[in-house]
């Protein structure tokens, strides 16, 4: 599972630019599904055919937050602008990999009061990425405006905590997988790796439209309140099992899918936390109101410093997210709710 | 129909946002007792009841869940932290005792307020959030876990022969006029096919409808929710509660149909009202019009006193005069 | 180029109507064929040589306002349809409704202030019809009716300034490619769409009728190139030719066809600018989470869109027109 983790946070793929992301989940599913589709607007789609009628839907995000390189100045410095949700401050002191070159991150400041004044103000309006180039021309040549860019960041094993960018949502691209793996689904499983979720939910507006699912649930991170004077009004604890969630900002779960995850986890002894989250939201609200409507909901893994160089999950609990998963498409009652 | 007496029982069930199985349950056992009509609770768990006809399909709409609240974390002793659903201040959450459903039962949690005597002046002065309020819930607190819902525990009843008062009147005033207005309706010849819609998930999550628009895809939608009533609002004409049904106009509303059913309005005597709207209405009307191919949208409100507080006021006479005038309009076929 | 005809109508966000009649006058001779849906789009057609479909689209409204309420002396109360800066209006002359009764938003004195004032919020500011009292108002508009900038487009030689360029040179370009009578590779729709000010309203029910495979936005987009604002911020340069855009708020233009426009550009030597900023929306959002279409922006840079003085370079528009003149007729690759 460590493995499949590490392959998939280090590949290089921003919201809108998912090329290389999508190549290697099909390369590690091969052998795995019955098909596969890419949609107009690159979503790749999944299925492993089941014994009775019925479709399940499980849905991850390919895309990663980045920058996009927008202008470079007569000395060869890079402006750059968010693409999803990346905070001026994550850059700061760490790095922005771009498909040719490593760029590092400085701030404005005529004075050292007016660099302290940025900094404590910091947006993306007073950076710039430094590639070390000498003329304007050679940072084109290598960094032309519209390219790219990621976090530059490595994956670390620490025993039970794992840490890299891009958790989110490649450990749902990779519980999505091992799913696949492992389960022989009495139903029709599909899975989803969509698009563009950073920046508007964009891939999976769409992507359930032709399958029609009878259930979909989206697989994402959440945040957590284990920390130093973390959030003290939820309650969500790395190692202690994947969070069924009951709402988020942007969507309500249908509470059959909660009570059902529940239960299984129950029955069959695999931790589990009830989660709402006060801010962010996911794939499952677009999924919910895919044309008449679609039984959505999410299953979420408690993550620290989520949309940073270094987001840390708990393997146990992608180790039981996709244990209750496999129960959850093996059961004959999964989509009679 | 006692329109007083369902208003108040609609009031007094739980149906926060996303769980509103109770109130989908007494809107259709009540529905089940006017004649000509089919119902069916979709996916989404919408309720929608059908008359059947021909020709324009016309589609009415009220969200039937209230705002409310969720455990999300137990603190030592039997103290809880709690989210929303749905825009709340958390002013109004304050000395308010919230009526939790546990899996073993109720359970009640008090939103308790330091005394004033122990209070600094700075802890006075305080504009207060949620992340500063707690429930105390001193019974049956080993029965409240995360994620049990909690809503207001207010009891509607009558201010003043015309006025009720109680929670969720957002949006329960307007479930009532559907009713009503459906009741009404046998006493005309209806020629179209029409359907009310009573949805979920408005006031928070992702509107349940929108997505039933989308299934029945009408030809003349008209969204029933409540407005803001006797308050100042510059830049904005006076609305008063028992002055009648207001006529929403903006660019999510169909001017022709608005004229259409203006001109009804002042045929048979409906006192009316008109408020404009900008960008959105803050409605299910926004996501209804820009559905599939388009869909022309009406969007009438009830006039109602103090939004998203457990003691909200709405006027009955605007309930019967919304309902007359809805039942002639589309008895007319919307014309 | 009917730009400045196009921009002395009025069509704020929601009352389409005159843009719309103007439009389908001029384009419903030269089409396959042209109709209007429920909501008021507009949707043209030409037949290609390929089965698969092209949307080509640019907004007809423009942002303005909506009458909320006539106060007791007379005065109306506006609120604002799109984004629009409170300290733009001040001292501007609207039209108000059908039937374009004039009025004034005014300005306090500044004799009678006691050193610069600011203005924050649409609250405050009334439009003047020139009645005392609210019965006299009440004869001439009503609450709903829509309030429009004053017409006020004039040419320069190679510039034009006036209101409402964003979107009409997008209309203006559609037209042009119509009345040029070129022949699409694709089968195109020529899309003029409602609302797009309002919350990109318009446009995914028009693509909820085609359901295009491709699907290219053409704006009036911002700039920012003067003297107050930092070059390294700029989000276009007027007289740097179309402004192809790589990612905006709620989604990141498809890389195909980001690509592929690019290289016409290059091929064709049309000068070309990648946008800037990310900040703002177009229709390319709306039509991509509702048909799945891959979709492209490319726009023509303008300073001070939004309100009712926009400035736009006539090369840049030439540009704009010529790169998607050619655009239209490949294959995308």
């Amino acid at each position: 599972m460590k493995e499949l983790i590490k392959k998939l946070t280090t590949t290089p793929s921003p919201s809108g630019r998912e090329e290389k992301i999508k190549q290697t989940i099909l390369e590690e599913l091969q052998g795995y599904i019955d098909g596969y589709k890419i949609d107009k607007l690159g979503n790749l789609i999944v299925w492993k055919k089941g014994k009775k009628e019925g479709k399940i839907l499980l849905d991850a995000h390919m895309d990663e937050i980045g920058v996009l390189a927008t202008y470079i100045d007569d000395k060869g410095f890079i402006r750059i602008e968010p693409i999803g949700g990346v905070s001026p401050y994550n850059l700061l002191g760490s790095s922005i990999l771009f498909p040719e070159i490593e760029g590092f991150v400085g701030v404005e400041g005529e004075t050292s009061e007016e660099m302290a004044k940025n900094i404590k103000n910091l947006d993306f309006d007073k950076i710039f990425v430094d590639i070390g180039a000498n003329s304007k021309e050679e940072a084109e040549s290598l960094v032309p405006p519209g390219t790219f860019g990621v976090y530059s960041s490595s994956f670390r094993d620490l025993g039970n905590r794992v840490v890299s960018k891009a958790m989110d949502d490649r450990v749902g691209c990779a519980i999505i997988i091992e799913v696949f793996r492992r389960s022989t689904p009495i139903y029709d499983l599909y899975g989803s790796f969509s698009v563009q979720e950073e920046v508007g939910l964009v891939g999976a507006s769409v992507v359930a439209f032709d399958i029609q699912p009878d259930v979909a649930i989206a697989v994402d991170v959440t945040a957590h309140s284990d920390t130093p004077k973390g959030l003290k009004r939820i309650s969500l604890e790395l190692g202690k099992g994947p969070a069924i969630k009951i709402k988020d900002s942007a969507s309500i779960s249908d509470r059959r899918i909660v009570e059902k995850l529940r239960c299984l986890a129950e029955k069959n002894q695999i931790p589990y936390q009830i989660e709402i989250l006060l801010r962010g939201g996911t794939n499952a609200a677009v999924l919910q109101r895919t044309r008449a409507g679609i039984i959505a909901g999410t299953l979420s893994i408690p993550t620290r410093y989520v949309h940073s160089p270094h987001e840390m999950i708990d393997i146990r609990d992608v180790e039981n997210a996709v244990r209750l998963f496999k129960i959850f498409v093996e059961s004959e009652d999964s989509i009679k709710l | 129909m006692d329109i007083k007496t369902i208003l108040k029982n609609l009031s007094n069930l739980d149906g926060p946002s996303g769980y509103e199985y109770k109130v989908i349950e007494y809107i259709k056992t009540e529905a089940e007792k006017i004649p000509n009509t089919t119902n069916y609770v979709d996916n989404q768990g919408n309720l929608i009841v059908k008359r059947e006809g021909k020709g324009k399909k016309i589609a009415l709409f009220a969200h039937t869940d209230e705002i409310g609240f969720v455990i999300t974390k137990k603190e030592l002793g039997n103290y809880f932290r709690f989210h929303t659903f749905g825009g709340v201040d958390p002013k109004i959450v304050i000395s308010q005792r919230l009526r939790i459903h546990t899996k073993k039962g109720i359970a009640y949690g008090v939103v308790g307020m330091l005394e004033p005597h122990l209070q600094t002046e700075e802890m006075r002065q305080r504009v207060l959030t949620f992340d500063d309020l707690f429930m105390d819930v001193v019974e049956n607190s080993e029965y409240v876990s995360i994620g049990d819902l909690a809503t207001f525990s207010s009891e509607a009843f009558e201010l003043n022969e015309k006025y009720v008062t109680g929670k969720a009147l957002d949006n329960r005033a307007s479930c009532t006029t559907l009713l009503y207005t459906l009741y009404l309706l046998n006493q005309y010849v209806v020629e179209n096919e029409v359907y009310f819609v009573f949805s979920v998930r408005e006031e928070d999550g992702t509107s349940g409808a929108s997505t039933s628009a989308y299934h029945i895809n009408p030809d003349l939608a008209i969204v029933l929710d409540v407005t803001h009533g006797d308050i100042y609002r510059p830049g904005y004409p006076k609305i008063e509660t028992g002055k009648g049904p207001v006529l929403d106009i903006g660019t999510m509303v169909d001017y022709k149909y608005f004229e259409k059913i203006k001109n009804i309005a002042e045929k048979i005597s409906v006192n009316y009202q008109i408020e404009p709207n900008g960008e959105h209405s803050h409605t299910d009307t926004d996501r209804i019009q820009i559905t599939r191919e388009g869909i022309p949208t009406l969007l009438i409100s009830i006039p109602l006193r103090y939004m998203h507080t457990p003691y909200e006021v709405v006027n009955i006479k605007d309930i019967e005069e919304t309902a007359r005038l809805l039942s002639y309009f589309i008895a007319t076929g919307g014309e | 180029m009917l730009l400045k005809e196009l921009s002395n109508l009025c069509g704020v966000s929601g009352f389409e109507q005159e843009i719309r009649n103007f439009i389908k006058e001029k384009i419903k001779d030269k089409v396959d064929d042209i109709k209007e849906d429920k909501l008021g789009n507009l949707i043209a057609f030409k037949e290609g040589k390929n089965n698969k479909k092209l949307m080509l689209t640019a907004h007809m409204d423009e942002v303005g306002f909506i009458v909320s309420n006539i106060e007791e002396d007379g005065k109306i109360s506006i609120i604002p349809l799109g984004s629009i800066d409170p300290r733009v209006v001040l001292g501007k002359k609207v039209v108000i409704g059908e039937k374009k009764v004039p009025g004034i938003i005014g300005s306090k004195p500044v004799h009678l202030m006691t050193g610069y004032e600011g203005i924050s919020s649409f609250e405050n500011i009334k439009v003047d019809i020139g009645v005392s009292k609210k019965q006299e108002a009440e004869n001439k508009v009503k609450i709903g009716d829509f309030v429009s900038f004053a017409p006020n487009a004039m040419l320069h030689k190679d510039w034009i300034s006036g209101k409402a360029l964003d979107d009409r040179g997008g209309c203006s370009i559609l037209i042009d490619l119509i009345e040029a009578n070129i022949e699409p590779f694709y089968n195109t729709y020529f899309t003029f769409v409602i609302q797009e000010e309002t919350g990109l309203r318009g446009s995914g029910v028009a693509a909820n009728q085609i359901d295009p495979d491709y699907a290219i936005v053409i704006e009036t987009t911002t700039s920012g190139d003067n003297p107050e604002f930092p070059e390294a911020r700029r989000s276009s340069e007027l007289g740097k030719g179309p402004v192809i855009t790589p990612a905006h708020r709620g989604y990141v233009n498809d890389e195909k066809l980001f690509n592929f426009a690019i290289k016409v550009a290059q091929e064709n030597n049309i000068p070309y600018q990648i946008k800037r900023r990310t900040a703002g929306g177009t229709d390319a959002a709306r039509i991509a989470i509702t048909t799945g279409t891959p979709s492209l922006v490319i726009s023509i840079p303008s300073r001070y869109i939004h309100s009712p003085m926009c400035v736009a370079n006539l090369q840049d528009y030439q540009n704009t027109f010529k790169l998607l003149s050619i655009i239209i007729t490949k294959e995308v690759n």
